[in-house]
């Protein structure tokens, strides 16, 4: 999202900074075994589609499958390096979809584009808008959606 | 005490999209956030985004009840996708606040494979208050044919 900006990259942005429009791409990462274990251990989420290879087998995928809310997460890290990093601001909501499974060893990668700039509901702050796609290596988009932040304005 | 057969199969071990009862509401047990499970989080997925001491990454008491839904007096959900969701960020969440989750099922839908279900969901802290909330869109498998 439009984060509060790290130390080291770029000068943070302001509401006013924005352009509709504008776009946006992120690294890509790898999703590996480890990541979906880890992310079972964490969430306690541990449904078969995640971790019982034998079962998966037999499955409409052929194989266990990252955890939806891993790839959400793993986007959400992944469009911080792509989008530029906000002064202050907040995460105000999502909407979102899950097209298609991540496999073990597909990379990802997002693309985010600025489709709302409006007048946000907290006094000196507007609501930027995002289209984002996770893509995987075959182009193919696995997840999308449209998220929402409260930005800080410049200060008059 | 039950003395005759066991009935393994008169046993439900997943509830499947027929068993879902609309508009009852299931409480998880709570979940004390640590800095371990912000750091397991970060580890996992990094953001290159400063934060405020002692806030929680905003994804990461959704990711929780993904657990804690299995943790209810009810076996799983036969859940066979994940289709989507909306959700609100509506208080910060802390280090050292206890969350839980609270769940209803509103809309079932049947289809030729399994039926969607729209599941409200809210994150509530020990105050009672709701931090986040929104909904799921779940794919549940039917019943086996016997």
């Amino acid at each position: 999202m439009l984060f509060f900006r790290s130390v080291d990259l770029q000068p943070a942005v302001f509401f006013e900074d924005l352009e509709l429009g504008r776009e946006y791409l992120s690294p890509g990462r790898t999703i590996t075994e480890t990541d979906v274990v880890l992310f079972a251990g964490l969430s306690g989420d541990y449904n078969v589609l995640h971790t019982d290879a034998e079962h998966m087998k037999g499955s409409l995928f052929g194989e266990r499958i990252a955890h939806g809310l891993l790839g959400l997460a793993i986007q959400q890290g992944l469009a911080s390096r792509g989008e530029p990093a906000a002064a202050h601001g907040s995460f105000a909501g999502i909407k979102w979809k899950f097209k298609g499974p991540i496999r073990l060893g597909d990379t990802i990668h997002v693309r985010s584009r600025i489709t709302g700039l409006e007048e946000g509901s907290v006094a000196g702050h507007g609501l930027v808008t995002l289209e984002r796609q996770v893509i995987n290596q075959r182009g193919e988009v696995v997840q999308e959606g449209e998220t929402a932040h409260l930005l800080e304005r410049r200060k008059p | 005490m039950n003395t005759g057969p066991l009935q393994a199969s008169a046993v439900p071990t997943q509830v499947y999209f027929e068993d879902i009862e609309l508009k009852v509401p299931l409480e998880t047990p709570g979940m004390t956030l640590t800095e371990a499970h912000v750091a397991l989080f970060n580890g996992l997925a990094p953001t290159t985004a400063a934060r405020e001491a002692g806030l929680v990454p905003d994804l990461l008491p959704l990711c929780l009840s993904s657990g804690l839904g299995w943790r209810v007096p009810r076996p799983p959900l036969a859940v066979l996708a994940f289709m989507g969701f909306e959700w609100r960020f509506l208080l910060p969440v802390r280090v050292g606040d206890t969350i839980r989750s609270v769940s209803i099922s509103h809309t079932k839908r049947s289809m030729r494979e399994g039926g969607v279900v729209i599941e409200e969901r809210r994150i509530v802290n020990q105050r009672g208050e709701t931090a986040q909330a929104g909904k799921l869109t779940l794919l549940v498998a039917k019943r086996p044919r016997p």
